[in-house]
């Protein structure tokens, strides 16, 4: 289990444009955007590879201008250790 | 169970973000309180990879670093990470760490063609003293070399620089920033006689427009990145300008993108400062009162070996002549009139910028613009497009001219800003002064004053320090290939990847049977095994560090958990080693004689048990840390180094706070003066050296004036031809740091970007029958490599170039890069040389 969270950077104008880019991606979520289109995004994932392509999906949408990683946690799933 | 816990974190990670952004998220705040409850220790510390300086929170739980994350209360990241620094935690635990010493050894013996055996630390220790008093003995201290990094922590930095200099009475001494920032560093001390950025990364929110010269900051500096891209955003004026040589992930953002011929650099800012003078753009006032004129000199060669051509040709080299008197001196400057400035640019108009750089007019002139509009702050920043330039003291004095010219430095919003490539480039390669030719806060071996000055604080006789410069990296390379270096100590830093001209340099160097090398590393890098003798280094967080930002931050961690195995800090490892020496067997008997006290003692003894450094007892050391330096030696090696080491830049325009202040901050900038951190340097008002009623002084010279330089374009030194048809540039990529050694053993970093593919335009691989994906071979006049072609990647070269980042130990790239350097610098020009491409 991988959670991590993101901020993306958006221009103002590209919010919608940037939001329906992330719905398309397995695992993502968006929890907060602000007006300036900064957006609070986290990825979930099982694996280490998931996460990192995910980030550089995000990475290659349109309008996003900018990423920044802050929080990452592992651990295994308890679900799937059971 | 699982969905709380799933929520749990879940909810952590948004309320790290949420508060980072400085954005309010409902529902979350109560995670990070239930944060502090799951057994996890966290302190503040400092990312280990590059010069940003980024403040990371360290989570440690049963004697491992398990998590990091970004400082929220660090001033540089605001709690953001990049993806490297995302992972930190992992970096220590790749399954490959050295652990014991290893010496090549035949039927118990050293032997240079041995195999690699474990060995003890005393026996490692006996055999690189065997071999260190042998060297001496034979040639003396010109003999012996070391190689380190601005990776050393700012203590292990002193403490090597202390060792050679007081104690071998070596110069030679380098760092590997010398490869990455000595440009910046000979750009500083000509144009402001004094080293390091005037501003800071403040400016990052004041400026109107940026102009990224020869820097990839999208994933080369993310956070730096993120903190112009918000002000992008949150001020629609701002606009952002973007000079390469191909086109890059920072282009993206770009409202001006300048792709532009290799070297042609050097064109453009003489364009710009010729249409400052031809708009009456010049600050008046300004350059009047605060800025002189010189002249360089030019026909300075490309830093080769003397029978290259290039250097046979050169008039103004500085290398020794028929007559054996050296030829010139490529740093002398004669002073000259703005008048004369302005006759000597007035010949780079806008069509002649054009035709040497290749860019459209409109862009240059939408450039040029920025810089004479006084009503635009301007931020430029750059990093090694700058200065891995066999012109690169020159590209850096050229755009220092320009901000003069307009008055536009020194102030929030306004300034050119040198960035760098390594944790502590400045707080420990430039700071302290571990170059074959400084010593700290910016003294020079060749000036007797400084001598004498360090003679003192290191309670050394007069003459003890010697006045000739020693061997920088690349020079040290050639004495190797030449038998010239007896013994070698490699550190910190993994030269045999990232250092130029592979085959034709360094591993004969390295392998020469004249010489012993030691290199101290903490993977098997491509170093580790070209090595004699390997010595297993403790790394980032098992010692007690503080590195040193380009902003001229100073930042400290402590110790949060023991080194794996037996390794040891190098910090160590240096006083260990100098417990072998007598004093008897490494200084004559005539300056021993100088000072009895020394006689009979140790070079441990007169290095750090001299009465200063070895002054703070183990008990002011952070109660519930462990700090294996105090346990060995019994006192608190750090702080008696540190403290020793101020003592050079206290009152002298580097003063740093007091040791222990740093352990409580998120760093400071220097000159901290009455605990007060300087962010602008030079103006009044912000920098205690100014004095009230002076406004603007640049005290780095003692005149109080910077110096524009009247230089002009000259080409590479290697240029594409016939038989090598494109140019090859090396760099980075976001993924990895440097040569990778410690972010390829980061799993999520390694299947992120596994291989170093050659970068290519798609109509140039077509030219050649290839496709994206063909294997190829890339060859220069010194060798090739084999790697796959993308053309459809980040990178985007335009027609006529080929990028090849040098992660990636498989396809060690730098065998085909050429040795050329600035030739007052010493600075490899890793950017540009010929190369073909042909399917493999």
């Amino acid at each position: 289990m991988n959670i991590s969270s993101i901020l993306v950077n958006a221009g103002p104008q590209q919010i919608s444009v940037v939001e329906a880019g992330l719905a398309t991606l397995a695992g993502v979520e968006v929890h907060a955007v602000s007006d300036e289109g900064r957006m609070i995004v986290t990825i979930e994932s099982d694996g280490d590879r998931e996460t990192t392509q995910t980030y550089e999906a995000i990475q290659q949408l349109p309008g996003v201008m900018s990423l920044a990683m802050v929080y990452h946690h592992f651990e295994p799933d308890p679900e799937k250790e059971s | 169970m699982s969905l709380t816990r799933r929520d749990f974190i879940k909810s952590s990670a948004v309320a790290a973000a949420a508060n980072a952004a400085g954005m309010a998220v409902p529902g979350v705040s109560e995670a990070l309180a239930q944060q502090k409850n799951d057994g996890i220790r966290w302190d503040k510390g400092t990312c280990r990879f590059c010069g940003t300086g980024c403040g990371v929170l360290i989570g440690t739980k049963d004697g491992r670093v398990v998590a990091t994350q970004g400082d929220p209360e660090a001033p540089v990241n605001r709690g953001l990470n990049c993806i490297k620094g995302y992972f930190l935690s992992k970096i220590m635990y790749g399954k490959d760490r050295l652990t014991q010493p290893l010496l090549r050894m035949k039927n118990g013996q050293y032997d240079k063609n041995g195999e690699f055996t474990p060995i003890s630390w005393d026996q490692a220790y006996d055999i690189m003293a065997d071999k260190c008093k042998a060297a001496l003995k034979a040639g003396g201290p010109r003999n012996i070399a070391m190689y380190g990094s601005g990776q050393w922590t700012i203590w292990e930095g002193y403490a090597a620089a202390k060792l050679w200099k007081a104690g071998f009475r070596s110069n030679n001494l380098d760092p590997n920033a010398r490869h990455c920032m000595a440009s910046a560093v000979t750009g500083f001390m000509r144009t402001f006689g004094i080293d390091e950025p005037m501003g800071c990364y403040d400016d990052m929110e004041h400026a109107d427009a940026f102009a990224l010269w020869g820097s990839n900051m999208a994933e080369m500096h993310p956070i730096l990145w993120s903190r112009i891209t918000d002000r992008r955003l949150n001020a629609k004026h701002v606009k952002i300008h973007v000079l390469s040589t191909f086109s890059h992930r920072s282009c993206e953002l770009a409202d001006n993108e300048l792709i532009f011929k290799p070297q042609s650099d050097l064109a453009i800012l003489n364009y710009i400062a010729n249409y400052i003078i031809q708009n009456g753009a010049v600050n008046q006032e300004f350059v009047k009162n605060h800025v002189k004129f010189k002249k360089g000199v030019t026909d300075i060669g490309y830093g080769l070996r003397p029978n290259h051509p290039l250097e046979q040709a050169a008039g103004n080299n500085g290398y020794p002549g028929p007559d054996g008197k050296p030829k010139g001196d490529p740093n002398k400057a004669t002073d000259i009139s703005f008048e004369e400035f302005k006759a000597f640019v007035a010949e780079y108009t806008l069509d002649k910028a054009h035709e040497i750089s290749g860019v459209p007019k409109e862009n240059l002139e939408a450039l040029a613009k920025i810089y004479a509009d006084p009503k635009t702050k301007v931020m430029s920043l750059w990093t090694m497009g700058f200065n891995q330039h066999t012109r690169g003291t020159w590209v850096n004095n050229m755009i220092y001219n320009v901000h003069l010219l307009v008055g536009k430095i020194s102030e929030p919003g306004n300034g050119p800003f040198s960035l760098t490539g390594q944790p502590s480039a400045c707080g420990t390669a430039r700071e302290v002064g571990t170059f074959a030719h400084r010593l700290p806060a910016d003294m020079m071996v060749a000036n007797p004053k400084h001598r004498e000055i360090a003679e003192k604080v290191w309670k050394l006789p007069a003459g003890t320090i010697p006045d000739w410069i020693g061997l920088h990296a690349v020079a040290q390379s050639r004495a190797l290939k030449d038998g010239k270096l007896g013994f070698f100590w490699s550190t910190t830093t993994n030269n045999m990847q990232a250092g130029p001209n592979i085959n034709g340099e360094i591993y004969p160097g390295w392998r020469n049977p004249a010489v012993f090398v030691v290199h101290s590393d903490v993977y098997p890098t491509v170093s580790a095994l070209a090595a004699d003798l390997i010595l297993p280094s403790a790394m980032w967080t098992e010692k007690e560090g503080a590195y040193g930002n380009a902003e001229r931050r100073t930042q400290f961690w402590r110790q949060q958990v023991k080194p794996q195995g037996q390794a040891r800090s190098d910090l160590l490892q240096y006083a260990e080693f100098a417990k072998r020496f007598k004093m008897e067997e490494v200084w004559p008997a005539e300056l021993l004689d100088k000072a009895p006290e020394y006689k009979g003692k140790t070079l441990y003894d007169m290095l750090y048990a001299n009465g200063e450094v070895n002054k703070f007892p183990v008990s002011e050391q952070m109660k519930g840390f462990e700090n294996e330096e105090g346990k060995a030696l019994g006192f608190y090696l750090q702080k008696g180094l540190f403290e020793e080491y101020a003592a050079f830049g206290r009152g002298h325009g580097h003063d740093l706070a007091a040791f222990d202040v740093y352990h409580k901050a998120r760093g400071l900038r220097w000159p901290v003066v009455d605990n007060k951190e300087t962010l602008w340097r030079f103006r009044e008002g912000y920098d205690p050296y100014v004095k009230a009623g002076e406004k603007v002084r640049f005290y780095g010279h003692p005149d109080g004036k910077a110096v524009i330089f009247a230089l002009p374009y000259q080409p590479a030194a290697e240029q594409p031809d016939n038989d090598y048809d494109l140019w090859l540039c090396t760099g980075r990529v976001l993924e990895h740091w440097h040569t990778g050694s410690m972010t390829r053993r980061v799993p999520e970093l390694y299947k992120a970007m596994p291989d170093a593919w050659i970068y290519m335009h798609p109509e140039d691989a077509k030219k050649r029958g290839l496709q994206r994906g063909d294997t190829v071979k890339v060859q220069t006049r010194r060798g090739e490599i084999s790697t796959r072609v993308e053309t459809r990647g980040r990178n985007k070269p335009p027609l006529g170039l080929v990028f090849v980042p040098f992660f990636d130990e498989h396809r060690l790239v730098n065998k085909l890069t050429l040795d050329a350097t600035c030739p007052i610098s010493k600075e490899t020009d890793f950017k540009k040389c010929a190369c073909k491409v042909v399917k493999a």
